[in-house]
């Protein structure tokens, strides 16, 4: 029997598109409500601030957001605009990690907006109060409606890890997913990440991904996994 | 009418003088009065009222009862009843439902626009612009209580007056205590009465950027023609001014113009003059000329009061009972009292349910799980420590000088209020001191927080750092 041939596998994994379609809500029914009220242009909800651990979607709400606005999302180290008029949308990822100076220019531009009739959406791994940032700007965006983005609950998980393998385009058994929730880091873009290699893998070696897959990619790892399709590489060629 | 009708009156003439017209608005108009016999029956709404009314306002009531009957007053009873008021209904920034008499005096010299002055309306809207005011940060909309009773007083006096009675105004307090709305506050009433009045608010911030501006331009005459010629100048946050010495110097020649001139200055920060490290000696020592006042953060009635307000300004009629437990979890500033509000009717709209007690509790379950830290003994002497530049082991120490002892007295006095830690226990984490001792720290710091102004202040920082 000849051996199988390894697939040649374009490692052009591109990421899915951020979306509120893509994104499972868990327990965060109510921030995603508001987060639709924010860009609906809502009175009440002009300043929107989500915190939460490291994992638990802030950028990709963020980025959603941003993609149904037009807008862009600003992630420092890259710097908040210069000047900023009263009646802009302003979206910022990751508040805590602003340096010195970029906090004036955020406190400045928070000004700038309530003044006028503008809009903010940040988010931070902290709550407002807890920030290590100046208290003039923490209690500016404690100010605006504060909501925490709860971690997924294990079910929610496999949920979330069905529908990234359906747009994958393969299915995911329910053993297959307990199996990733067991051995994997449990936060939903590491969950993703490891799919996504399975994915690959499992392309590579015209397998469908199975228990004894995830296996192979989390003990194989990804620089050996990058070795076995260079090696693949050169049969073909040969 | 009868003596104990009489003597109604009386204590609530008396109450609405002693605790200002928002506090008595939602405390004590709602009470109804019934003579009982000789008793005089007061009806409260609710079980949470009556506790609320008991520990705050009873000693006042009983008080100007006391007066009215000269020193013998009758007995006065609390009662749930459904005789007792409505809380009233929501109002309009534009229509005050307040009565003539709770509002600010100087309201009445506003001047009324008749219908044929449109045009010098518009007029006055397009001057109002350049003063960079929010129209919505006015006396009436401000809660007052205790925190800034002082400093509402003499913005008004400054209003009425300005150039003339304090020069500089200096207001200063932490962050979100309500600085900007209170100096606004003035800049809108001046604006209102003489809308030829040149006026200017400016965040600190923004006057660094018009110096740097005015430097890369060349434009320094301009620059300083525009802020020479001003008639009130609002400068918020002076801290931010720290390390730019070419603006400290700019606005010290704009200082010295506009009092000369007997132009009106008001700065506000979030510090003592003198403790604003890195500012010019000429500049701090310029601003105890006028008036130096502070605004603290706002105690439970005050803080219940302000969400009333907000609600009221949102249309929305909020419930006591769930302003105050609000106003009882948030307490470091009232931003983020306001940020709790707009979470709390945020979770109503979004349920679409009534906003009853447990809604707000569990609207806010997030937000109190976070801010429900332990507050240490340690992390207090640690803080306490450092604001008096003394070491952690003094809080231990035997030592009795008095720049010593008044500190630790003060972390004794903190750490009662701020953990349910018993006085022994509190005893023996400041070096093993009997439970009389913290007893008799946590009396003299009282006392001292009633007349001693300076150490009221310090002690009202030590709580917002320590529950922020």
């Amino acid at each position: 029997m000849p051996p199988l041939m390894q697939q040649l596998v374009l490692d052009l994994q591109l990421p899915a598109p951020p979306s509120f379609e893509g994104f499972v809500r868990g327990d965060n029914a109510e921030p995603l409500f508001m987060l639709g009220e924010w860009l609906a242009g809502a009175e009440d909800v002009r300043f929107l601030y989500l915190w939460g651990e490291a994992g638990v979607g802030k950028s990709y709400l963020l980025a959603a957001a941003a993609a149904r606005c037009g807008g862009t999302v600003i992630q420092p180290p890259a710097a908040l605009p210069d000047t900023l008029s009263g009646d802009e949308a302003l979206i910022v990822d990751g508040v805590d990690t602003l340096g010195a100076e970029q906090q004036i220019r955020l406190f400045d531009h928070y000004n700038t907006l309530r003044e006028g009739r503008g809009r903010l959406l940040a988010s931070g791994r902290l709550p407002p109060m807890l920030l290590p940032l100046r208290d003039d700007l923490t209690t500016r965006l404690g100010w605006g409606l504060v909501y925490q983005l709860k971690a997924l609950s294990d079910a929610d998980k496999v949920a979330a890890l069905k529908q990234r393998a359906v747009a994958l385009g393969f299915d995911l058994s329910d053993d297959a997913a307990e199996y990733l929730l067991r051995h994997a880091t449990r936060d939903l873009p590491a969950l993703n990440a490891v799919l996504e290699r399975a994915n690959v893998h499992a392309l590579s070696l015209r397998r469908p991904v199975t228990v004894p897959l995830l296996r192979e990619v989390l003990g194989v790892g990804r620089e050996e996994g990058k070795a076995g399709r260079e090696e693949g590489r050169g049969k073909r060629e040969g | 009418m009868s003596a104990l009708e009489n003597c109604w009156s009386h204590c609530l003439a008396t109450l609405e003088e002693r605790l200002g017209a928002d506090q008595f608005r939602i405390w004590i108009r709602p009470l109804v009065a019934e003579a009982n016999g000789d008793a005089l029956s007061l009806i409260v709404p609710n079980q949470i009222f009556l506790q609320f009314i008991r520990d705050r306002y009873m000693g006042l009531i009983e008080e100007a009862a006391t007066t009215f009957f000269n020193g013998e007053p009758p007995s006065i009873e609390l009662k749930v009843g459904s005789a007792a008021r409505k809380a009233p209904p929501p109002q309009t920034p534009a229509a005050p439902a307040q009565p003539a008499s709770a509002r600010p005096a100087i309201q009445s010299f506003a001047p009324s626009a008749p219908p044929a002055a449109r045009p010098a309306l518009a007029a006055a809207a397009a001057n109002h612009e350049t003063t960079r005011l929010n129209p919505n940060f006015t006396f009436e909309t401000l809660v007052t209580g205790k925190a800034n009773q002082l400093a509402r007083a003499a913005a008004e006096q400054v209003a009425e007056n300005p150039g003339v009675s304090y020069n500089p105004l200096f207001v200063y307090g932490g962050v979100g205590l309500g600085k900007t709305h209170l100096i606004q506050a003035i800049g809108n009433l001046v604006h209102q009465r003489n809308p030829q009045t040149k006026i200017r608010y400016i965040h600190a911030e923004k006057y660094v950027a018009d110096v740097v501006k005015a430097y890369q331009h060349k434009a320094f005459d301009e620059f300083k023609r525009y802020y020479h010629s001003l008639d009130l100048l609002l400068i918020d946050d002076i801290q931010f001014f720290v390390g730019k010495d070419k603006t400290q110097e700019e606005f010290f020649y704009a200082f010295n113009a506009l009092v000369e001139a007997h132009k009106q200055i008001i700065i506000t920060s979030d510090r003592y003059p003198k403790e604003i490290d890195g500012l010019q000696e000429r500049l701090t020592s310029r601003f105890s000329w006028g008036l130096t006042v502070a605004i603290e953060p706002p105690e439970l009635e005050m803080r219940v009061a302000i969400l009333m307000k907000k609600a009221e300004r949102e249309n929305f009629k909020l419930d006591s009972t769930v302003a105050f437990f609000v106003a009882k979890n948030i307490r470091s500033n009232v931003r983020e009292l306001e940020g709790a509000l707009k979470r709390v009717l945020a979770y109503a709209r979004f349920t679409n349910q009534p906003l009853t007690l447990e809604a707000a509790k569990e609207a806010l379950r997030d937000i109190l799980a976070a801010g429900n830290r332990q507050i240490s003994v340690e992390n207090i002497q640690k803080t306490v420590a450092d604001y008096y530049k003394i070491k952690v082991a003094d809080m231990h120490s035997k030592k009795r000088t008095r720049d010593i002892a008044r500190p630790r007295q003060i972390a004794m006095a903190l750490t009662k209020e701020l953990t349910q830690m018993s006085l022994p226990a509190v005893g023996e984490a400041f070096g093993g001191r009997d439970h009389t001792t913290v007893l008799h720290a946590c009396r003299t710091i009282e006392d001292l927080r009633q007349n001693d102004t300076e150490l009221a202040h310090q002690y009202g920082v030590l709580l917002q750092m320590l529950r922020s």
